[in-house]
């Protein structure tokens, strides 16, 4: 008898559910779905591919610089990659639409290049990511440090030696 | 009286999960019972010493969707041990309030599961909408209904601020009346579920001991054994846990056990979020974890999860190796099914919480 009383309360309430597809589903800030990556802020430390359990995100380098590829359809949303990202270049964002049709399955990819920098004095390639890097490290930069980031280790040598970096 | 066996599974109507069982049948009577295991065998243990620390996170979060929480915090621990690392403070507090929720979900999961086995299927309905507020929390903070990624090595990975506790206090002040106005008294009372779960699957405290039994179904018999008063881990010692225990030994004993402990995880959430230290949530980015061994326990919401690691020095695992508690629980079943009548079967095997899943990786 008891129970009438609760089934009386539901009936009085309506329905539980969501109204989802005729009606919007909430969704949480926080909620793990879909990865998205900024080249711009990646450091190219690969962390986020060694970390990733499904093996859902590959780095390789090319000439024009590091491509960095993630198959949506591998990932698990374990938010490992961007936990550990040190610059939060890759984040989970809280989207969660990603069914799609059969055909699309191979689709469901994100590709971005992350160029290399170019060393200001000698031209030569230097891995992605010095104003990031030295954000980390130091808190900040000063005028020295952002002529001296943008060069390779030889140059930068050779700069502060001869005090023309000063 | 005639008697035959009767086979029950691997794949059965009344059964959650798949469990093969051979039943020694007289007449209405069960006179013995055989299990056979193994069915879900996927060799997660031999694929944790195929991936890194880090990606073994994942892998043993997926060993069982229940105890999801509790796999990867006995793993860190036991990492953590190896290595000496110092959790923070305000981690350890997290980890106990992700703990608890799977808890009070897993337990609430499992005390609707007996209300849709009994046939009372709109009792089954409230309980799972009331379990609803704790999934939806797990969302909110955790980002999650089931997995909730909390654990990461030497600390957690989420955070509770000011706004979220707010949040999280006001799905508890939903939840607690809900649970102890409405569900609690259903379940004492209701003589639907009194007739069928009272004096059925029926287990001694000294038997729960001969088997090795752990957690509800040990406690439902009156063995007041919790690793989390036993052998405190992160705060547990601070909080002062209330191992609850039932005399009876029957399905009902350990379904009201089940939701007691929720009553009581919820007290214990609501004490972590108004104790909750400030500070860092992990103890550094990348650890160092040289060769060792370590075991460390870990009250999962069935009982006493261990956890055996071997690292070599590299970042990836030599053995891990982890007895869950429904292995043995599983066992007493021969205890709890004999004497019983056939229609009492899912029942009791229900009453155990089994997770076949965790025990047949």
């Amino acid at each position: 008898m008891a129970f009438l009383k609760i089934l009386f309360d539901n009936l009085r309430e309506g329905p539980a559910t969501e109204a989802f597809p005729f009606g919007e589903a909430a969704t949480p800030d926080a909620y793990r779905g879909k990865v998205t990556f900024d080249e711009t802020n990646c450091v190219g430390c690969n962390m986020c591919e060694h970390v990733c359990a499904g093996g859902a995100i590959r780095f390789s380098e090319k000439e024009d610089g590091l491509h960095f590829l993630i198959w949506h359809n591998t990932c698990i949303s374990c938010g490992l990659c961007a936990h550990y990202c040190p610059t939060k270049a890759i984040k989970l964002s809280n989207d969660w639409h990603l069914s799609h049709l059969q055909e699309e399955k191979y689709e469901q990819v994100d590709h971005a290049v992350v160029p290399y920098r170019h060393c200001t004095s000698c031209g030569e390639r230097l891995q992605p990511g010095g104003p990031m890097l030295h954000q980390l490290a130091f808190k900040g930069t000063n005028p020295r440090s952002q002529r001296l980031m943008n060069m390779c280790p030889d140059c930068r040598r050779k700069a502060s030696y001869s005090g023309e970096a000063l | 009286m005639k008697s035959f066996d009767m086979p029950v599974g691997p794949l059965h109507l009344s059964l959650e999960e798949p469990m093969y069982f051979r039943i020694d049948v007289e007449g209405e009577e069960v006179a013995g019972i055989e299990i056979t295991a193994g069915h879900v065998h996927r060799g997660i243990e031999y694929l944790t010493a195929k991936r890194n620390i880090y990606q073994n996170l994942a892998l043993i979060e997926r060993v069982c969707s229940l105890c999801s929480n509790s796999h990867p915090q006995a793993y860190c621990m036991g990492l953590e041990k190896i290595a000496g690392i110092e959790v923070p403070e305000r981690a350890q507090y997290l980890r106990v309030i992700a703990d608890e929720i799977k808890r009070a979900a897993s337990n609430m999961f499992n005390v609707a599961i007996l209300a849709h086995i009994v046939g009372f299927e709109s009792l089954f309905m409230h309980v799972m909408e009331a379990r609803e507020i704790m999934q939806d929390t797990k969302e909110t903070v955790f980002g999650n209904r089931m997995d909730l990624a909390a654990n990461v090595i030497g600390g957690v990975k989420f955070d509770i601020a000011e706004d979220r506790i707010a949040y999280v206090i006001a799905q508890l002040n939903k939840l607690e009346p809900i649970l102890v106005k409405e569900i609690i008294p259903l379940y004492e009372t209701n003589s639907s579920i009194l007739s069928r779960t009272r004096g059925v699957g029926l287990i001694n405290r000294d038997q729960c001991i001969d088997y090795g039994l752990m957690g509800p179904v040990a406690r439902g018999s009156g063995y007041a054994y919790d690793v989390r008063t036993a052998a405190p881990y992160a705060v547990y010692d601070r909080l002062d846990v209330e191992v609850i225990t039932y005399p009876d030994g029957d399905v009902w004993s350990r379904a009201m056990v089940r939701l007691k402990e929720v009553v009581e995880a919820i007290r214990l959430m609501r004490l972590c979020l108004r104790e909750l230290p400030e500070g860092p949530l992990t103890a550094g980015p990348l650890p160092f974890i040289p060769a060792g061994e370590a075991i460390t326990k870990v009250e999962a919401p069935r009982g006493e999860l261990i956890y055996y690691l071997k690292t070599d020095g590299t970042d990836i695992p030599a053995r891990v190796k982890w007895r869950v508690p429904t292995y043995m629980n599983w066992d007493a079943l021969e205890v709890m099914m004999v004497g019983g009548r056939i229609s009492d079967i899912p029942l009791i095997v229900n009453s155990i919480d089994p997770c076949i899943s965790c025990t047949e990786r």
